[in-house]
């Protein structure tokens, strides 16, 4: 007997230890429950950390557009409207009033990291016989590059245009034959027209992105676009992306511009990221409920079965009390065991798929996140559900009518 | 001698306030003197195993009075019963009832351990001292399910004693032991009884067993029939 344990803990591991057979199967049950749990949780956690990631590199977190136009109803003195409808305005390519004064008002802001500048519009992309239409961005590379991180994203060339030079999609380059060095006419709809050379070729691993999308110097945007000294949106990347939202309506209640966040920008994203959180919160619910239940059918079977003892431990005066510690203790150490082993599981289970599933060309399809965290939540939640589980046997236990029990 | 238990009118029904209520003790006054070995007989269904229990603070009388050591246990709260129990009475019941996922020495040590809450070493000698009164302290890590019915039995008597309680409570003690064992076990419990000064009472079948105790009651139907003290018997224990 272990000096340093109380009789209730004495007895409970005693108990769980000459039921070898019944503590074993128990035991792999939960482990497997815990296993799956640990598993999808990982997994999961994961694939969105891996999501955001590519969303948050891959765009702006907040974007300052300049207001939309409207148009008011023309009325006379005397409030009468004169024109009753009124029609949207078209909504011209417009550079951010006093932009320069935003600019660095949001870079003095504590809660943005990165404020840049960019100009934004279509154009036709000219080489030879083909042609595509592509939407250009002017940007200052230096900064755009730490809020989107298009250098991670080059396969060819480098990330570095010059004045002359434009950065292309994969997709785009493909269509037009074209590869890193070579020269294209683009022009855009308010007339002007330049030959770029393309320094490099990203792939953003979207089709669509990798047709339209070109990256241009913002000098070399402003004059094809005719925005000399303008520029038609400002990019913020902030501190806390999840608070994207209240420093956009912030900026925009202070500031004559339209700032949307990508949380607005992106609502079927986090429609996407809720479901797969909600499915697996289910999941993971049923899962532990199953474990709970298989620990309390266990118990109460160990109750049935130890009826005899515990009269005898009555008989001897153990309160009831303690005969209810016993087998809580019992519940608890079930939980707390079986949630050990399934962590081990999960761990193998995780590192098993991460080494299989691959892409077609042997990489990683994306980087696991292992939270210890989330082995000292899984092992606390085990064994508070152990416990719970060990309630109803527990009080079952406790009630025996120690007569009723020594009789048999 | 003092007065050690004293049974006051004990009635017991079961069924209380149905139409099949029975009564199955009619009113036991008893009074037994610290030291006393004590045969309690009757046929099977006369309520000896209720009595005992009654007696032994595992159940409660219907109405009555009952007195242990001169103190009335009828107002006594469950926690206080609990603890009164554990202090002052030990059982040995017919299938001696070790707990099988301990050794034997464990069994004895775990009257004391539910009542001080953890081990330690004195507890340990204790079990070990009786054990060894008991003639099995060779046994003592063996596991009490590996052993045969009158060793259990008599690691059963060890338990039942390991409190130094003022009585001892036995159903049947030997009803399931071979003549030798029987005597054995007897023996030991008489032993305990004069080196001890613990009174035991001791229901059982066995009329040869029964001729060796201080005094012989008889239960029938509920009721008190027969009470006489064994001379021969009553003249060793007066002769210690």
């Amino acid at each position: 007997m272990r000096r340093w344990l109380t009789f209730a803990w004495i007895a409970a591991l005693r108990f769980l230890g000459e039921g070898r057979m019944q503590t074993g199967f128990i035991l792999g049950g939960i482990a497997i429950g815990v296993g799956v749990i640990v598993f999808m949780s990982a997994l999961l956690a994961s694939v969105q950390a891996n999501f955001t990631n590519r969303v948050l590199t891959s765009q702006p977190q907040i974007q300052l557009n300049p207001p939309d136009e409207v148009a008011r109803p023309l009325r006379q003195l005397d409030g009468v409207v004169e024109a009753a409808i009124v029609q949207r305005p078209t909504q011209r390519i417009l550079s951010l009033d006093q932009w320069q004064t935003i600019l660095s008002s949001m870079r003095a802001r504590s809660d943005i990291v990165v404020a840049t500048p960019s100009v934004s519009g279509s154009a036709l992309a000219v080489r030879g016989d083909a042609s595509r239409s592509i939407g250009i961005l002017g940007i200052e590379p230096d900064d755009y590059f730490r809020i989107v991180r298009l250098p991670d994203y080059i396969i060819a060339g480098e990330p570095s245009p010059g004045t002359d030079d434009i950065l292309v999609g994969i997709d785009l380059a493909n269509d037009l034959g074209a590869t890193v060095g070579d020269k294209l006419n683009v022009t855009t709809g308010t007339g002007g027209s330049r030959i770029l050379t393309i320094r490099g070729i990203f792939d953003l691993g979207n089709r669509g992105a990798n047709e339209r999308n070109a990256y241009v110097q913002l000098r070399t945007a402003q004059s094809l676009l005719n925005l000399i000294g303008g520029v038609t949106e400002i990019d913020l990347t902030v501190d806390d992306v999840y608070a994207a939202e209240t420093i956009a309506q912030d900026i925009g209640a202070v500031l004559p511009v339209k700032a949307e966040s990508w949380i607005v920008t992106n609502a079927q994203f986090f429609t996407a990221i809720w479901a797969q959180t909600l499915s697996s919160l289910l999941i993971r619910v049923f899962v532990g409920l199953s474990v709970a239940f298989g620990i309390a059918a266990v118990l109460i079977v160990s109750v049935l079965q130890r009826s005899k003892d515990i009269g005898i431990l009555r008989a001897m005066g153990s309160s009831r009390g303690k005969i209810l510690r016993i087998f809580l203790i019992q519940g608890g150490v079930l939980g707390f065991l079986g949630s050990l082993l399934g962590s081990l599981l999960g761990g193998i289970a995780l590192f098993a798929w991460h080494n299989l599933a691959r892409q077609a060309n042997g990489t990683e399809l994306f980087p696991l996140v292992i939270e210890p965290s989330l082995f000292v939540f899984s092992a606390l939640l085990a064994t508070v559900t152990g416990v719970v589980a060990g309630m109803v046997p527990a009080l079952r236990a406790a009630r025996l009518d120690p007569v009723e029990a020594i009789r048999g | 001698m003092a007065e050690l238990l004293v049974l006051d009118g004990i009635r017991k029904s079961y069924n209380v306030g149905t139409p099949v209520e029975t009564e199955i003790l009619h009113g036991i006054d008893l009074v037994m003197k610290a030291g006393e070995f004590v045969a309690l007989m009757g046929p099977s269904g006369c309520g000896k195993s209720t009595l005992l229990n009654i007696i032994g603070l595992l159940d409660r009388p219907t109405s009555g009075r009952l007195f242990i050591d001169g103190k009335d246990t009828t107002s006594l709260d469950e926690a206080a019963l609990t603890r009164l129990r554990g202090h002052s009475i030990g059982f040995v019941f017919q299938y001696h009832h070790l707990i099988s996922a301990f050794t034997a020495r464990e069994n004895v040590v775990m009257p004391m351990l539910v009542d001080r809450g953890r081990p330690d070493i004195a507890m340990e000698e204790r079990a070990d001292e009786l054990l060894d009164q008991v003639g099995l302290v060779k046994w003592r890590d063996t596991r009490a399910l590996n052993m045969s019915g009158g060793q259990q039995q008599r690691i059963a008597v060890a338990r039942a004693l390991a409190m130094n309680p003022l009585l001892v409570l036995a159903d049947e003690p030997t009803g399931n032991l071979d003549t030798a064992s029987a005597q054995g076990v007897f023996e030991l419990m008489r032993r305990f009884n004069i080196e001890r000064d613990t009174t035991f009472l001791i229901v059982t079948h066995n009329h040869n067993l029964a001729a060796q105790c201080d005094r012989v009651i008889e239960l029938v139907d509920g009721r008190l029939t027969g009470d006489r003290r064994n001379p021969a018997i009553n003249g060793v224990a007066q002769s210690r």
